[in-house]
């Protein structure tokens, strides 16, 4: 049996998007799929040998997410899909990736509200990317702290004397709640708890627990993930 | 039937829209669905992307069934003709061949709703993902090369999907069916090994501590109420073991071997149970695709009555050459009504006295053997007659008429007939060989020589 991922990925959605609609007539699709239908409805005047292309986005004007373009030449015998671009990371999108953006929008749409949990954010995420990349601190933020402490303690933290971040740390104090803790903190705290184990092979999320984000935001942490500049650190296709 | 042909529509159009987007995948060979079915699962990402949009199927399903059950089983409940209720499996290995057997002689098959019966096995025990893909294509798609067959505009519908399935049953009649299980079983259990056991808690705690299929089998003590499976230790152990090789697919824990054997028997006799529940329901007889399930259905009912067993021993391999038979041609046989002929054959020399007693259906199915034979001989003598009448006409009567109506006249009965007349006597002559080749014809091209024609080809 000779099959065709392209297409066969981009019908098994599309199918899954018409069944959406149908339950719901404002279901939006995943950016990718909307810049595809406006560069489809441009090919239709388009010449032989013309390219076309669509653009889609989330996120507001100064707040830009998931934004993709698709470029389409029209041929004689059909359409040519000449790229498929992730425009924040600036890279053709490969058709394993799409496939998990495409599962990654499965999974979002089974949680009712607009917005996720750092939790869900983690689940989401491993569902779709192999090897159970992400974790979500959440009540180990302690444990987190402390073995921050212990590897500061023993000099194992490399950080220039200045940076701001130690002297953050040297402010707080055992009552400091994490939602206290800057992000930039979080994210040098979190990942300890995994020091002496698979901390490369790992994307600790240090929210706080009670945030929550927009769903298009989860795409752009999966992108970044997979194609972004932190692709190289956590080699997410490696087996 | 409008209104069956509808509901069946929209449940075609459900399969359409969850899985139109690999149809063009199925092959044409006689289990192309099954190996779709294997494709598909080993589709790596595509699988995954594939068992992720369709997350919300069994709602979809569910949600059909709760607006449909009551007129379609309103509907066969109407229909005064002869229905089985398919049980075993998801569905039979192949359907289509499965139906081309059974309905030689029933008119209606009932089988129960594979996607139905695979979102709620999946909701309850989480199957392993690439295991539950492989299983919903193959049996859905095993389904969809029947569509024809299931919206066909006949008086009887031929083929029925029902939701059959215990979990949808109420929970007074459940916990009756499931209490009557319990007892059989635990019945079974001491017969099998001359225990004494009150409960079926006791059964598996006995049987828990064989670790191999060799303990379970030196301990059987009464082999003649096994199914032939179980009766030779080679088989009973392959058995045993492809069985407890499953269960990792089903994510449930392995005790013992032991264990597996007392879960296997109790399963049967649950299924037994939910099969009869339904097959009264819709007033049909039981049938299976293979003697292990419909071993425990015999042994429940004592042996089955003459319905039961013709239809059941008509699956048997010996048979399989009546699934060459075109499907187009089954169609046509069934709008030509010529289901209560081949009935009448197939029931000659069977009882139900002589079927109860025959526990594998050997005899049953030697008799059915036997009754086509006879069939096919006679269909052949009465091919020859007809062309020989055929012969004659041709030879005899339209050459003399043909001479007639040329010099205007023809002889008959000493006297002469006007020109006229002869024309009409020539027609009457010609109409009368033309509705005999096309006789032959007929005979040639219809059912039962087909029939003929894969019978010989075997």
């Amino acid at each position: 049996m000779e099959f065709n991922y392209f297409n066969d990925a981009m019908k098994i959605y599309l199918d899954y998007i018409s069944r959406q609609f149908k339950k719901n007539p404002n279901y939006k699709p995943h950016s990718l799929i909307r810049a595809f239908l406006n560069a489809m409805q441009g090919i239709e005047t388009a010449k032989d040998g013309e390219n076309v292309s669509g653009i889609s986005f989330e996120g507001e004007e100064n707040n830009i997410y998931e934004p993709y373009m698709v470029i389409l030449q029209k041929k004689k015998d059909g359409i040519e899909i000449k790229e498929t671009i992730n425009v924040k990371v600036n890279k053709q999108i490969p058709i394993d990736v799409m496939i998990m953006i495409f599962r990654l929008q499965t999974q979002l749409d089974k949680i009712d509200e607009e917005t996720v949990n750092s939790q869900q954010v983690a689940d989401a995420l491993n569902a779709v990317i192999p090897g159970n990349k992400f974790y979500f601190l959440g009540d180990k933020w302690k444990e987190a702290r402390d073995k921050f402490t212990k590897l500061l303690n023993e000099g194992k933290i490399n950080l220039l004397p200045n940076d701001s971040r130690l002297e953050e740390f040297k402010q707080i104090n055992d009552n400091t709640p994490w939602e206290n803790y800057s992000s930039r903190l979080r994210a040098l705290i979190g990942p300890c708890l995994f020091n002496d184990s698979n901390v490369n092979e790992r994307m600790v999320i240090t929210s706080p627990k009670g945030v929550i984000i927009e769903k298009y935001k989860v795409f752009d942490t999966a992108i970044e993930f997979l194609l972004g500049k932190i692709s190289k650190y956590f080699k997410p296709f490696e087996k | 039937m409008k209104k069956l042909n509808k509901i069946y529509e929209n449940y075609f159009d459900i399969i359409d829209s969850y899985f139109g987007s690999i149809k063009h995948y199925l092959g044409d060979s006689e289990y192309s669905h099954i190996d779709l079915g294997i494709n598909m699962a080993n589709y790596s990402l595509v699988a995954d992307l594939m068992i992720d949009a369709i997350a919300d199927l069994g709602e979809e399903i569910m949600k059909f069934w709760s607006e449909n059950t009551k007129p379609i089983l309103d509907s066969i409940k109407k229909q005064d003709s002869l229905k089985c209720v398919f049980s075993g499996d998801i569905t039979p290995i192949s359907l289509e061949n499965f139906v081309k057997k059974s309905l030689l002689y029933i008119d209606t098959v009932v089988i129960p709703d594979p996607i139905l019966n695979l979102t709620i096995l999946q909701s309850q025990i989480t199957l392993d993902r690439k295991f539950y893909l492989n299983k919903l294509i193959r049996h859905v798609f095993n389904v969809w090369r029947l569509k024809d067959l299931i919206l066909v505009n006949t008086g009887i519908k031929p083929l029925i999907i029902l939701p059959i399935n215990f979990q949808i049953i109420n929970d007074k009649d459940k916990n009756q069916l499931l209490l009557n299980a319990y007892e059989k079983f635990t019945n079974y259990t001491n017969s099998i090994f001359m225990q004494k056991f009150t409960n079926r808690e006791d059964s598996l705690i006995f049987l828990k501590q064989f670790k191999t299929a060799s303990e379970i089998f030196e301990r059987i003590k009464q082999f003649n109420v096994l199914p032939n499976t179980f009766k030779k230790g080679s088989t009973f152990e392959n058995f045993l073991t492809n069985f407890s090789n499953t269960k990792k697919y089903f994510q449930l824990g392995n005790e013992s071997v032991g264990r597996d054997f007392g879960e296997y028997l109790l399963s049967q006799f649950i299924r037994v149970q939910e099969h009869k529940f339904f097959c009264e329901k819709v007033s049909g007889e039981p049938i299976y695709d293979y003697d292990l399930p419909y071993f425990f259905f015999s042994y429940e009912m004592g042996g089955l009555d003459m319905d039961a067993s013709i239809t059941n021993a008509l699956q048997k391999e010996k048979f399989n050459w009546i699934t060459k038979v075109p499907l187009p041609a089954l169609k046509v046989f069934r709008e030509e009504n010529k289901l209560e002929y081949m009935r009448s054959i197939l029931r000659k020399g069977i009882t139900d006295l002589k079927t109860k007693k025959d526990d594998d259906l050997l005899k049953t199915s030697e008799q059915l053997e036997k009754n086509l034979k006879e069939a096919f001989k006679e269909q052949e003598k009465e091919i020859v007659s007809l062309k020989r009448e055929v012969t004659v006409i041709t030879k005899k009567e339209i050459p003399i008429a043909t001479i007639g109506s040329i010099v205007g006249f023809i002889p008959y009965i000493g006297n002469y007939i006007s020109l006229p007349f002869a024309f009409r006597s020539i027609t009457n002559l010609l109409d009368q060989r033309k509705e005999l080749k096309q006789k032959i014809d007929d005979k040639k091209t219809d059912f039962i020589n087909l029939l003929i024609k894969s019978y010989k080809e075997e």
